[in-house]
């Protein structure tokens, strides 16, 4: 689900970036913001950090007097992405094995369905590996497949989730 | 002899397997959790066998719980409509190196672009709007219009926590649906 989150940050510009006349203070502000945005990958609170939308209001700067830098405390709006237990969201199959399919959510490439939660569907091999029901239903590589989301897992050091779906319940599946 | 032997044995079995009978009945009964649990030792299996003798309860969302304050959920057209046009604008901007955009972006327009199926978000939040009169939950309403339901049925097996008020909102769902599906857009 995509959220709308309201942050105060602090951005901080080297004096040798300062304009002499103080003109390009939010030019200059703006892009610290958004290189800053960039960098921060996910958050395990807010999930992924997709785009910054809008930079509200810039607060009065402070000089750090070890070095030189200017602190202006900022508020903007950000645009993240995060998956929630019990949600119902879509995913592209990027990796069939024996044992389950690995699926990519949005900015989210780890999400795994076992074949234990793809009810009457089985594993096959037609030229490619991919799992099929008798209805002739297929999820292989590239099949967009609607599931719910069983569990989902921040993992600190790679500043990534892993979701474990599931296919148990009406409508879920490929489509 | 042998059934003498076969007693005492039987007795003798009985007398040295009797706690671990009712432990086998125990097991069997939910030899479901063997499979799904062999990693984890016997220990909760208890607390998990009276989780698994009813049904499984459905998965709940939480996010109101889960969020932030300063935090709000956006339906899948919602964001689509601000991603689409921020990059627009960094179309514009690209010739500027110092603008980035976050690694995830591409990926997260991606998932909008393809998911969605109301064109006009505006619209689809007008008619759901007033299901909060009714207790729907914002993240609950952005669930409704990232899955395009077709019908109540789904609503609620999409949105298990919703079922409590199925006598309160049957009809003003309902009739959100209608006015949802003359807004889809085509395939």
């Amino acid at each position: 689900m995509f959220i709308k989150v309201k942050l105060p940050w602090n951005v901080m510009i080297p004096a040798e970036a300062m304009d002499p006349n103080g003109l390009m203070i939010q030019r200059a502000v703006l892009i610290r913001l958004l290189d800053a945005f960039a960098s921060k990958k996910a958050t395990k609170d807010l999930g992924y950090f997709i785009a910054l939308k809008n930079l509200e209001e810039i607060g009065e700067g402070r000089i750090r007097e070890t070095t030189g830098e200017i602190v202006f405390p900022v508020v903007f709006s950000g645009i993240t992405f995060k998956m929630f237990k019990g949600e119902i969201v879509h995913g592209v199959v990027r990796q069939v094995h024996k044992s389950g399919v690995f699926l990519r959510c949005g900015p989210c490439e780890n999400v795994y369905l076992s074949q234990y939660k793809m009810p009457d569907y089985d594993y096959v091999v037609q030229g490619n590996p991919l799992f099929m029901n008798q209805n002739m239903s297929r999820i292989q590589i590239g099949s967009t497949v609607r599931f719910i989301v069983l569990d989902i897992q921040w993992k600190e050091a790679e500043k990534e989730f892993i979701a474990l779906a599931s296919l148990e319940g009406n409508n879920l599946g490929p489509f | 002899m042998s059934e003498k032997g076969g007693k005492g044995f039987k007795s003798s079995l009985k007398s040295s397997y009797g706690p671990r009978e009712s432990k086998y009945t125990f097991l069997q009964d939910s030899d479901e959790q063997i499979q799904g649990s062999s990693a984890k030792g016997g220990k909760g299996s208890k607390a998990r066998k009276s989780t698994l003798s009813k049904e499984s309860q459905p998965l709940e969302l939480k996010t109101d719980k889960e969020l932030p304050e300063n935090a709000k959920c956006l339906m899948d057209c919602e964001a689509f409509e601000i991603l689409q046009g921020i990059k627009e604008q960094m179309a514009v901007l690209s010739e500027d190196p110092s603008l980035k955009l976050p690694v995830s972006f591409d990926r997260g327009l991606e998932y909008v672009k393809y998911g969605r199926c109301y064109m006009n978000p505006q619209s689809v939040r007008q008619i759901l709007e007033p299901l909060k009169k009714h207790g729907v939950s914002e993240s609950e309403m952005c669930v409704i219009a990232n899955v395009c339901p077709e019908s109540i049925d789904e609503v609620f097996a999409f949105v298990p926590s919703m079922k409590g008020r199925k006598d309160k909102i049957s009809e003003p769902l309902e009739e959100a649906l209608m006015k949802l599906s003359k807004l889809k857009r085509s395939a």
